[in-house]
Formats: C-alpha cells, sequence, structure tokens
C-alpha cells in the first residue's frame, strides 16, 4: 500500500510541475533553490493530494505549522512528503 | 454555491437575501443561526478551526464554491485609548483573521472548481482615519492590504479578490455614531448621499458575475472618497 501511494505521490509532484520530463526520484526538490515546483504548482501539488487523502478516508493536513516550517518543511522532498501523507494517513487509522 | 460569513444580520443578511432572489445557492455562516431560513452552519470565523470544520463538510459533499463573501464584522465606536484590551482582541480576531482565515480556507474549494469570487468588506473609515474609530479602521486597513496581496497569491487560480468599502450604511453597526457624525461621514463622500445595503447587494452581484472578471486586487468605494 505505502509503495502505491509513494508512486501515485510522485506521480502528482510530476504532474504539478508540468515537466513532461522530470524524472520524480525521493530526492526530488520541492522547495528551495532545487525546487521542481513553484508556489502555484506547490498549492495545486497540496489541493490534489487532499482529494486523494479523502479518498483514502483520512485527512491530509498540509498548512499546519510543520508543514510550513523552514526547516522541517515536510516538503523538502518527494520523500518527506511521502512520508509525512504515509503519517498522517496511519494516525488518522 | 456562495457562502455569506456574518449572515444572520445587517449587510451580509441583506446579500443573502439578494442572492437567493436571484437563485443563487447560498450557504450562510454566522455565530447565531437560529433566526436565519435559509441553509446556514453555526461558525465564529475568528476560529479557523470552526471553518475548517465546515469546509471539510462541503468537501465530503463535494459542493462547488462559486464566491465567498466575507461580510461578518463588528465594530466598537470609542477611543483607542479608552477601547479595553479584549474589544480590541475581539476586531481585530473577527474582522481581520476572520477574513483572512475564511480566504485561506475556503480558497482551495474554489480552486478545485477552476476559480471564483472572493468579495470582503473594508470601511470608509480607513481612507478618512475617523476619530473613534482607530482600531476599527486598523482591523479595516488589514482587510484592504490582505485583499491586495491576496488576489495576487490566487489569481493564477482564476480567484478574483476584491473589497467593498462602504460609508455609513443603515445596519446595526452605526448604533454607535449619531446622525450628526453619520451625515459629517457622508459629507466626505464623492457621491454625497446615504447608501443602502440594496446599493452594496448590486455591488456584490456584479464582482460575482462573469463580466467583472477583470478586477481584482481592488478597492471599491462606496459613494468615493
Amino acid at each position: 500500500m505505502s509503495e502505491n501511494i509513494k508512486k501515485e505521490i510522485f506521480k502528482k509532484i510530476k504532474i504539478a510541475s508540468e515537466n513532461k520530463t522530470l524524472k520524480v526520484n525521493e530526492n526530488t526538490q520541492l522547495i528551495g533553490n532545487q525546487a521542481v515546483l513553484d508556489s502555484n504548482s506547490l498549492v495545486s501539488l497540496c489541493v490534489d493530494l487532499e482529494d486523494y487523502a479523502m479518498k483514502l478516508n483520512f485527512e491530509f493536513d498540509w498548512s499546519s505549522d510543520k508543514a510550513m516550517s523552514k526547516s522541517f518543511s515536510i516538503f523538502r522532498t518527494a520523500k518527506s512528503l511521502t512520508k509525512e501523507f504515509i503519517k498522517q494517513k496511519n494516525k488518522s487509522k | 454555491m456562495i457562502i455569506v460569513t456574518g449572515a444572520s444580520k445587517g449587510l451580509g443578511r441583506a446579500i443573502c437575501e439578494r442572492l437567493l432572489e436571484k437563485k443563487f445557492e447560498v450557504l450562510g455562516l454566522s455565530r447565531n443561526v437560529k433566526e436565519i431560513p435559509f441553509s446556514s452552519y453555526s461558525c465564529d470565523v475568528s476560529s479557523y478551526e470552526q471553518i475548517k470544520k465546515i469546509v471539510n463538510k462541503l468537501k465530503s459533499k463535494k459542493k462547488k464554491i462559486a464566491g465567498l463573501i466575507n461580510a461578518a464584522g463588528i465594530a466598537s465606536m470609542n477611543l483607542a485609548l479608552t477601547t479595553p484590551a479584549n474589544i480590541s482582541q475581539n476586531i481585530i480576531n473577527t474582522n481581520l483573521l476572520g477574513t483572512i482565515y475564511s480566504c485561506q480556507l475556503f480558497s482551495p474549494l474554489m480552486i478545485r472548481n477552476k476559480g471564483g469570487s472572493v468579495i470582503n468588506f473594508s470601511t470608509i473609515a480607513v481612507p478618512l482615519g475617523l476619530k473613534g474609530e482607530s482600531i476599527y479602521s486598523a482591523s479595516k486597513a488589514g482587510v484592504e492590504n490582505f485583499t491586495r496581496s491576496f488576489a495576487k497569491e490566487v489569481s493564477h487560480f482564476n480567484i478574483n479578490v476584491n473589497c467593498i468599502a462602504p460609508g455609513p450604511i443603515k445596519t446595526n453597526l452605526l448604533k454607535g455614531l449619531t446622525q450628526v457624525q453619520i451625515k459629517s461621514i457622508i459629507s466626505k463622500q464623492i457621491i454625497v448621499k446615504q447608501f443602502a445595503p440594496t446599493d452594496i447587494c448590486n455591488l456584490v452581484e456584479i464582482l460575482l458575475d462573469q463580466r467583472s472578471n477583470s478586477l481584482s486586487g481592488q478597492i471599491l468605494r462606496v459613494g468615493g472618497v
């Protein structure tokens, strides 16, 4: 299940980036200097992930202090985002 | 669906009634919904959590949100020096943070709907710097600048954000002002007359209409200043 979620999130990152040649991996940076997303596409991704979470019967909170913290942001990399998404899913059980 | 905060009375109520008359689907939000005869939820807009709960309900019902009208507001006409801290906090929490929270939380629903219109409310007290309204006008000055910046942040998503800034309109918010004070404020407008809730409803209708989609980040001063 976790692997499926990871694949789905990576797919959504690629769609949000609007870069058809982008190969998303765990180290893909979502914010910061090497970011593949700009602020608008980050918001689009968040809304998309909210909808995905609803399908999986939980609420994905992307606007918490932690999510937006500079040093610990869940949006640092594709891996950190996936990890937080799965963590919130497991917590909701 | 159009969401209207402050729906139980004053301008918010008048706006809801006008939109219902025009066959819009309206959801009113107010702290007290007992006497609201249309679809409504109890909500204190100064509570991020309460708004979030309503957003979740709307999401689960797959409601399409086309508009958000932030009409909830409180006023306390008093000198800043004689205003208790809790009153100042209430004014800022409801008028400024309430508007910010609603915009933050309802806008993603509009993004899903590929666009929408947000209408915030300010006051003539901002450009006039009226005596006895310093805290109220400070909260609304915040709403005006939030409107300008937020409009830029969501324009990519086809969401227009504007702000209506009326002069003295006949609602409960005027109860702290004398007729002399009201006349004095009106005399400073470009169009020297007291406008009515119906004039504000007309502006709301215009801003919700697709034909006004070239307007965003604007402060519409009713009567002109």
